[in-house]
């Protein structure tokens, strides 16, 4: 186990490497000019190049390179071109915003879309199957910001039982968790459904029923254990996206996370803050999956990382 | 699509930037409101939420390239802009220029006080122009400066190397005081505890959301067109920065927000008719522009510049894609701003008003004509196909669709390409492009210096040597008739020379509710000591 979890570790390093390359020479080589964007419309040629000079931005690409990974290394992800605010003091603002979301998205997601999946595998072909299956269907297919707008409409403007945007604490985050579980719930749902179906046909679920075991027990200790391998690591991704920030959710509830934060960054061509949070989100996304890894090893036995 | 669009209102930071929010408007907002369902009482106290249209990087405007309500009504400027755009007294009671145009004397009010309770004075005024010379990305607007001097608390002497009229914009845009305690205590990080002399107080900010200030109630030095001039009515006020369009709608309609600022074209017929909802249009200081390459061989040749000119018909473009919402222009200037002349924007009309049958010909003349039948113009075998650059704004591209039909009608096949606005700018810089839709806009006819003047031009890469003395005559002519004067002949020459399309100044919308005494408009921004809110 300590052996693998070392490889894996060497691998997370090469990943996010070479994340930090291309996301550099992204950055650098798309066009649109950072300095010209603060300076304003109307600087001189001399004030940009004077201010380029200011910035490193004048150095060739591999030293400037190298600088950025070296501070990175250091812990230190830039500081924003715009705003002279640190990245990583937004990040610190913003994170748990998104964190927040995301756990709420996900937890809903989880329960909701595996019991609808259980249930319609056990009534394959049913009516309740059927509903499921649109269900899921529309939670993946509709549009994030169409289902933000009508919850938003139903439940904060017309019912007002919650805040219409910004954020307030816990209540302002159940429409954008709802809004976004909808999709993993489609999405999980319909996952687990497949599986528990493959699952089902199984020898050893017959040879369960055989010697009576109850249903109930049946379904979720000798059918859910087998079948939830799959599912988890669609919810392990599913997580790692929703913690890099849903941007659209974020703009429609006007929520300061960091997925408006990056795009906000990337409009701007913030090339520091841009570097930066494309890092820290590759970060959190290996990790997260490297967790999910660990995970499956608990959940199957069968499953041994030496 | 909704990041470009934001992207591009930043763009025209400069118009926003420089002007801000303050040039000439058409009208105020009407002052009587009922709330919604006509009860309610206007009193004192409460809470004034605005949904801003972008979140300033820095509260710090003399470092930011964003100024709006938002970041700038905690300082106060030397003097200000009514709402015809008149320049009227603010911190500085009168002020006065030498004969030779170089000299500028301010004189400044003795009742002034910071948000600290320390009274104001010119050594303050001093340090903040000395600072915002040294760090200010629109530093370049002050002209050439030389020096600044306070020969005794209330007087303030700044000596620039020759005569530079648009100075008096820059001072009632951009020069005023900023704390000096605090400038000594934070320097650079002054933007995240910022302090002046003016109507809001800063008391948070919450990055990605939203920024709040309570009310200066000791505030007795507003501009004479402010009404009230005793203690303020409200206690605090918040801008919201919600990015789409359609939530702050919701926030509108709930009366969860108060003021709705840059109402998009779409939404104002709603609004307009809900009871209880003050509509105020401000017609913009800025032009939006069909902008040729002008260092592009296909555009050397006057006559097609001319003739393209000739090919557009405003009226759709402001009919459907602005639903209405803005004013046709023809000449370089909008009415907005000092420096505009009927004459020219007669001139322009007159020779550009829409004529198909002539742009044709004076495209034959230039030698385009459709040599193989397939209604595209060509020239040497070069079909006459112009790339057409466009950011993602969706009421932008509804207007490149027009030109591209309008301009099919003369045989010219115009390629839109629909890009982010930081690509369009990147490749109009480098004059790596054909055609690009752009705005321009300035507080003051300088733009043109901007836009044109030697080495300036790097929208549209003309340069003129013609022109240059003519830009140069306006910039340093302190009379202002004469100034005018300058500015017509600046107005004839680039009309004539047509190096780009001028196309409208949108009106810009801010809907209001539940408040009384609410005025706004581009040059005075809103009057937040008037405004009283209305409790249900």
């Amino acid at each position: 186990m300590q052996k693998y979890l070392l490889k894996r570790f060497v691998s997370l390093l090469g990943t996010l490497l070479g994340v930090s390359i291309l996301v550099f020479l992204m950055v650098h080589m798309i066009p649109g000019d950072p300095v010209r964007y603060i300076m304003g419309e109307y600087a001189t040629d001399e004030a940009i190049n004077a201010m380029k000079v200011q910035l490193g931005l004048d150095q060739p690409l591999i030293v400037q390179y190298f600088d950025f990974l070296a501070r990175f290394i250091q812990g230190d992800l830039g500081t924003s071109l715009m705003t002279g605010i640190t990245v990583w003091e937004e990040i610190v603002n913003r994170f748990p915003i998104t964190f927040q979301l995301a756990c709420y998205s996900v937890i809903l997601g989880s329960v909701l879309g595996v019991l609808m999946g259980v249930i319609a595998a056990v009534k394959q072909n049913t009516l309740l199957d059927r509903f499921i299956i649109m269900f899921s269907l529309i939670g993946i297919s509709a549009p994030g910001f169409w289902i933000a707008l009508f919850l938003i409409w139903v439940f904060a403007y017309k019912l007002g039982w919650f805040p219409i945007s910004g954020y307030e604490g816990f209540f302002s985050l159940v429409l954008p968790a709802v809004t976004l579980s909808l999709l993993s719930i489609g999405n999980i749902a319909r996952m687990t459904r497949s599986s528990m179906l493959d699952v089902i046909k199984q020898d050893y679920m017959r040879t369960a029923e055989a010697k009576g075991a109850p249903s109930l027990s049946r379904v979720f200790s000798h059918g859910l254990q087998n079948a939830i391998i799959p599912v988890i690591t669609l919810i392990g991704i599913q997580f790692g996206s929703l913690l890099a920030g849903a941007v659209i959710t974020e703009t429609v509830f006007a929520l300061p996370g960091i997925g408006n934060f990056a795009i906000e960054a990337i409009s701007k061509r913030d090339i520091p803050t841009v570097q930066g949070v494309v890092l820290f989100m590759a970060m959190i996304y290996t990790v997260v999956n490297l967790t999910i890894d660990i995970v499956y090893s608990f959940v199957d036995p069968r499953i041994r990382y030496e | 699509m909704k990041e470009t669009f934001h992207g591009l209102k930043k763009a025209f930071s400069l118009l926003v930037t420089c002007s801000v929010i303050l040039a000439g408007c058409s009208s105020a907002g009407q002052p009587q409101t009922k709330s919604q369902d006509g009860q309610g009482v206007a009193g004192k106290g409460g809470t004034l939420v605005i949904a801003a249209p972008m979140e300033p990087d820095t509260l710090d405007t003399q470092l930011s390239t964003w100024v709006d309500d938002a970041n700038m009504r905690m300082y106060d400027n030397l003097l200000a802009r009514d709402a015809s755009g008149k320049i009227v007294p603010h911190l500085a009671e009168k002020y006065s220029v030498s004969e030779d145009g170089k000299v500028w004397t301010f004189n400044l009010r003795k009742d002034v006080k910071y948000h600290s309770g320390e009274p104001m004075t010119a050594e303050h005024i001093k340090k903040s122009i000395e600072r915002f010379v040294a760090i200010s990305p629109n530093k370049s607007l002050i002209g050439p400066l030389v020096k600044v001097e306070a020969p005794d608390p209330y007087t303030v002497k700044i000596t620039m190397s020759e005569p530079y009229a648009p100075f008096l914009s820059t001072v009632s845009d951009f020069m005023g005081a900023l704390d000096p305690t605090r400038l000594d205590k934070l320097g650079d990080k002054f933007g995240d505890d910022p302090s002046g002399t003016g109507p809001l107080i800063f008391k948070e900010k919450v990055r990605g959301a939203s920024v709040s200030y309570k009310v200066n109630k000791e505030y007795r030095w507003s501009p004479e067109f402010a009404e009230n001039k005793g203690e303020p009515y409200l206690d605090e006020v918040m801008f919201r920065f919600i990015k789409d369009d359609d939530t702050k709608m919701l926030e509108f309609k709930k009366g969860t927000i108060q003021v709705f600022q840059q109402v998009p074209p779409h939404f104002v017929k709603e609004l307009e008719s809900m009871p209880g909802v003050g509509i105020a249009k401000n017609l913009d200081i800025g032009i939006q522009y069909l902008g040729f390459n002008n260092k592009n061989p296909m555009f050397q040749d006057v006559r097609v510049r001319q003739a393209i000119a000739m090919a557009v018909d405003r009226d759709p473009i402001v009919q459907y894609a602005m639903n209405g919402l803005a004013k046709p222009v023809f000449g370089p200037l909008p009415p907005t701003i000092p420096g505009y002349s009927e004459k020219v924007e007669n001139i322009a009309k007159e020779m550009y008003a829409r004529d198909v049958a002539k742009s044709k010909q004076l495209l034959a003349e230039a030698g385009w004509t459709d040599t193989n039948g397939d209604g595209i113009l060509d020239k040497d075998g070069k079909p006459f196909s112009p790339e057409l650059l466009v950011a993602g704004e969706p009421v932008l591209q509804q207007i490149a669709q027009i030109l591209q039909s309008q301009l099919k009608e003369v045989g010219i096949d115009l390629r839109i390409n629909v890009t982010d606005l930081q690509t369009l700018r990147d490749r109009a810089t480098k004059a790596n492009h054909d055609m690009a839709l752009l705005m321009y806009g300035l507080a003051d006819p300088d733009i043109l210096y901007l836009m044109f003047g030697k080495g300036n031009s790097r929208r549209l890469h003309y340069e003129n040597a013609e022109l240059e003395p003519l830009l140069v005559k306006g910039r340093q002519t302190t009379d202002v008739n004469e100034r005018l004067q300058a500015y017509e002949a600046v107005g004839e020459f680039l009309v004539k020379e047509s190096p780009w399309v001028p196309l409208y100044s949108k009106e810009v919308v801010t809907a209001y509710r539940d408040v009384e005494g609410f005025k706004t408009s581009t040059s005075t921004g809103i009057i937040f000591q008037d405004i009283k809110l209305i409790k249900k």
